[in-house]
């Protein structure tokens, strides 16, 4: 009898494995089989594209993260959105217009807007979704300081504010301000994330956390932007977004024809895919840059010639080619290209200033007092070595920059000590000035986030305060003439070039590869795809 | 045996609460703050102020402890800080893939390891030995990711006969269970082989030999069965470590189980979900050890529970 037992046993471990499995199944059952199928829809090429991608929003509801992408963001529908040069233009919104003293705009909702739901998008509506944000979103300080939302009919609505806040309708270009349904926030609450209903070209059809998020085409949608051909209804069915944190996997999905979008290429596949003949390329460059940051709180730093000394020895050409395979354009000013804002009359300045000059950068070490050197090369202060740590994220790009840069630094005497952090650690330590430095990044869509990086007491990374620079970026958040504004954002950027408390290293290139389309395009601004335009090809 | 089960069942109690102290502890001492990643880059001090009221996050450690102990014991392990999910729900969400990943695994590790060591036993210092022997290290010193990305190319890629990633039914497991069970298989292997040779040597072996005992009868019937003990404590660890999330392979082959689940959560600093997580995992270690006990007085007629 005993003897029987144990296969007993095993075969009840089996059974549950094989009751588990039918289970889970179900719940996974409509998975990406259909991705590349024609649809049938009329008027439209239909069918289901795949786009994989590397991390998961932490939820499609933007006002409850700080993480907006191509897997949420098309969900909504802001009230403007950028076109492809960088101007303001209306999206939900047909006009807005700003009062003569700068504290309230007025925005007029367009004729026969719908949320997905079905129900009208009216002013109503606008003002309970924007009342929701201010009360709970974790970017509420995007509003700036909005004292009310004054609803004037079905379709106006004005924002009054204490003071005026430049930034407000660049922010209004992003997911985080775009309306939501309030009757799905009504009936959902916090819910809201598995059930979002907003008004943009696509809306949620099933999320599988950790796997999936599958969007479809709304029927209603009558947005399309002015450079878009279509203006109506996405030309598919739906779009199945997978997230996949490997790359290798990722690559080969997509060489497979399993996936039509692979977003984030990694750039040592990018000359693989270039060659491919199947495979198209979109290259965008991001809206922000990664840049050395110095804790300027430390003693060292205090001293200018060391920073810019640092700045002389730093050759960005090698960074770009070797350690991101030449998908990154080198940077010297404090703004990139895709930020308005930015001046190539800054850049061409600081790119002058900061050429790669390894005799300047050993004489400004002189001049401050780094006379010795060490017999491991390094220069000595009062026979103390110019040795200094650098915190980076356990990204394998960035920690190859950073063995890069060490060398660098080694030829004009400086030891740089490489530290691997963990994000999370450097988001929480670095506030502190625990650092020496760190190699860090920052994006945005408007050229207010040197005020969140250099603001009074904002400085979080650098730690650098500066009376002139805090105060023409306080004027600036005020004026909302764009031309004054953009001049104070151009006096500002020559600050942050003649003090460098960072310097800024290059701008990735958001690269993007797809097959088996028509109209794909990336949105030169905001890095997300244009879906308006896209078809599956016959 | 219903005592023994009473006795097992309070030291698992124990157990669990120990674990939970000491998660708690080192959650709180790593650097990283989850407010900070809730809010993102550029929150004001206002704001983390607020949301560190709100979570509960200023208030003294022991009282966060109790306050989490006290709901645990009621079965909630709380709302994840970065998807406001129910960390509960999103665990039997994913956990019904790893364990059928583990299930898997261990079928192909136990089957193959038994078969390899036993015939090495058997065969010992030969060619099929040295093959076993060699096969076995091959699976447990290859890196885990190294084995699925050879599988994923081959069986996947240039033979399409499986999918690449993601998980769609039974089909979408074969692969990674592979690649898991190649690596539990080794260890399964080496030790029925160093177990079924002391066996071989007893006496009772000779014995059965020389009455004429079918050679097959006398292997698999008389010389595994009292090789097992040790090998069923190994399946039993291997078990529990394959319960508690292979993150390599679900990384790599896009598996959305409990291993990315945690990954994820500690990246994030996502206590409430790494808290609960940990417990779950070391209630499962747990429980699998206890089978283990149980299976071996099945196997073995000389243990008994009193």
């Amino acid at each position: 009898m005993k003897k029987k037992r144990f296969p007993v046993l095993l075969s009840l471990v089996m059974m549950l494995a094989l009751a588990a499995c039918s289970n889970a199944g179900q719940t996974a059952k409509e998975g990406t089989k259909d991705s590349g199928s024609e649809g049938d829809a009329a008027g439209k090429a239909g069918g289901t594209i795949t786009v994989t991608s590397v991390r998961e929003p932490d939820t499609v509801d933007v006002q409850r993260t700080t993480w907006v992408d191509d897997a949420n963001t098309h969900i909504y529908e802001p009230l403007v959105k950028f076109d492809e040069d960088g101007n303001i233009i209306p999206a939900l919104a047909e006009k807005y217009e700003i009062s003569e003293d700068g504290k309230v705009i007025t925005f007029t909702l367009k004729e026969g807007s719908k949320f997905h739901s079905g129900a009208n998008v009216t002013a109503e509506g606008v003002k309970k979704s924007f009342e929701r944000f201010i009360d709970s979103a974790p970017t509420n300080y995007m509003v700036g300081p909005l004292e009310e939302i004054v609803v004037v009919d079905e379709r106006t609505f004005e924002f009054h504010f204490s003071e005026p806040f430049a930034p407000f309708l660049s922010n209004a270009t992003t997911a985080y301000l775009a309306p939501l349904d309030p009757a799905a926030i009504e009936e959902h609450g916090d819910e809201f994330g598995n059930h979002a209903s907003s008004a943009g070209i696509l809306n949620v059809k099933e999320i599988k956390r950790g796997s999936s998020i599958t969007l479809e085409s709304f029927d209603e949608y009558k947005l399309g932007a002015p450079y878009s051909q279509n203006k109506g209804a996405a030309g598919f069915d739906e779009v199945v977004f997978r997230f996949i944190p490997d790359d290798d996997t990722r690559i080969l999905e997509f060489k497979r024809g399993n996936s039509q979008v692979m977003l984030s290429v990694p750039p040592n596949y990018i000359k693989e895919l270039e060659a491919d003949p199947n495979t198209e390329i979109a290259k965008t460059l991001a809206n922000g840059h990664v840049y050395l940051g110095m804790n300027n709180k430390k003693k060292v730093f205090q001293d200018l010639r060391v920073r810019q000394a640092i700045a002389l020895a730093i050759d960005r050409e090698p960074i770009v080619d070797f350690a991101l395979e030449g998908a990154a354009q080198p940077i010297f000013g404090p703004l990139p290209p895709a930020i308005p804002g930015y001046s190539e009359e800054v850049e061409g300045a600081a790119a002058k200033m900061y050429a790669h000059d390894l005799e300047k950068s050993r004489s400004l070490l002189k001049e401050a007092g780094y006379t010795g050197t060490n017999d491991a090369g390094i220069v000595t202060k009062e026979g103390k070595p110019l040795s200094l740590e650098l915190w980076v994220t356990q990204e394998p790009t960035m920690q190859r920059i950073a063995q890069v840069l060490q060398n660098q630094l080694k030829e004009v005497g400086i030891e740089l000590k490489i530290s691997v952090q963990e994000d999370a650690t450097i988001r929480a330590q670095s506030p502190e000035g625990k650092h020496e430095m760190l190699l860090w990044t920052y994006g945005w869509y408007d050229a207010d986030i040197l005020h969140s990086m250099f603001g009074r007491d904002l400085s979080t990374r650098v730690h650098y305060q500066n009376d002139e620079l805090i105060s023409i970026l306080e004027k600036a958040r005020i004026t909302m003439n764009q031309d004054e504004r953009m001049e104070l954002y151009k006096q500002a950027q020559m600050i942050l070039v003649e003090e460098s408390p960072w310097v800024p290293l290059f701008v990735r290139e958001n690269v993007t590869a797809y097959r088996d389309l028509e109209g794909f395009k990336i949105h030169p601004i905001t890095g997300t795809i244009i879906w308006s335009d896209v078809k599956l090809k016959k | 045996m219903t005592r023994y089960l009473l006795k097992r069942f309070f030291t698992m109690l124990i157990t669990l609460l120990g674990v939970s102290i000491l998660v708690f502890l080192m959650i709180h001492l790593i650097p990283g703050d989850p407010v900070l990643n809730i809010l993102g880059e550029f929150a004001t001090e206002e704001a983390i102020n607020n949301l560190k009221a709100e979570l509960g996050l200023n208030q003294p450690l022991y009282m966060q402890y109790f306050s989490f102990i006290g709901n645990a014991l009621q079965g909630d392990l709380g709302q994840s800080y970065i998807t406001n999910l129910y960390v509960v729900d999103e665990i039997m969400n994913r956990f019904p893939i790893t364990f059928q990943l583990a299930v898997y695994s261990l079928i192909i590790g136990a089957v193959v390891g038994i078969i390899m060591g036993t015939i090495a036993a058997v065969k010992q210092n030969t060619i099929f030995d040295q093959l076993a022997m060699m096969v076995s290290l091959i699976g447990i010193s290859a890196p885990g990711f190294w084995i699925a990305l050879f599988l994923i190319f081959v069986f996947a890629y240039q033979l399409p006969i499986f999918p690449i990633s993601g998980y769609d039914g039974f089909y979408s497991l074969i692969l990674p269970s592979i690649t898991l069970g190649l690596a539990t298989s080794g260890n399964i292997a080496r030790m029925t082989r160093s177990s079924m040779l002391e066996v071989i040597k007893q006496d009772y072996m000779r014995t059965a030999e020389a009455k004429g005992v079918n050679v097959f009868r006398l292997i698999f019937g008389h010389g595994l069965q009292n090789a097992l003990i040790p090998v069923i404590t190994l399946i039993g660890l291997q078990f529990g470590h394959l319960l508690a999330g292979a993150v390599v392979t679900e990384t790599v082959f896009a598996l959305p189980g409990i291993g990315s689940l945690a990954i994820e959560a500690i990246a994030t600093r996502d206590m409430p979900t790494i808290q609960g997580l940990v417990m779950f995992m070391a209630f499962i270690f747990i429980v699998v050890n206890l089978l283990v006990d149980i299976i071996y007085s099945a196997v073995d007629p000389r243990i008994k529970y009193e």
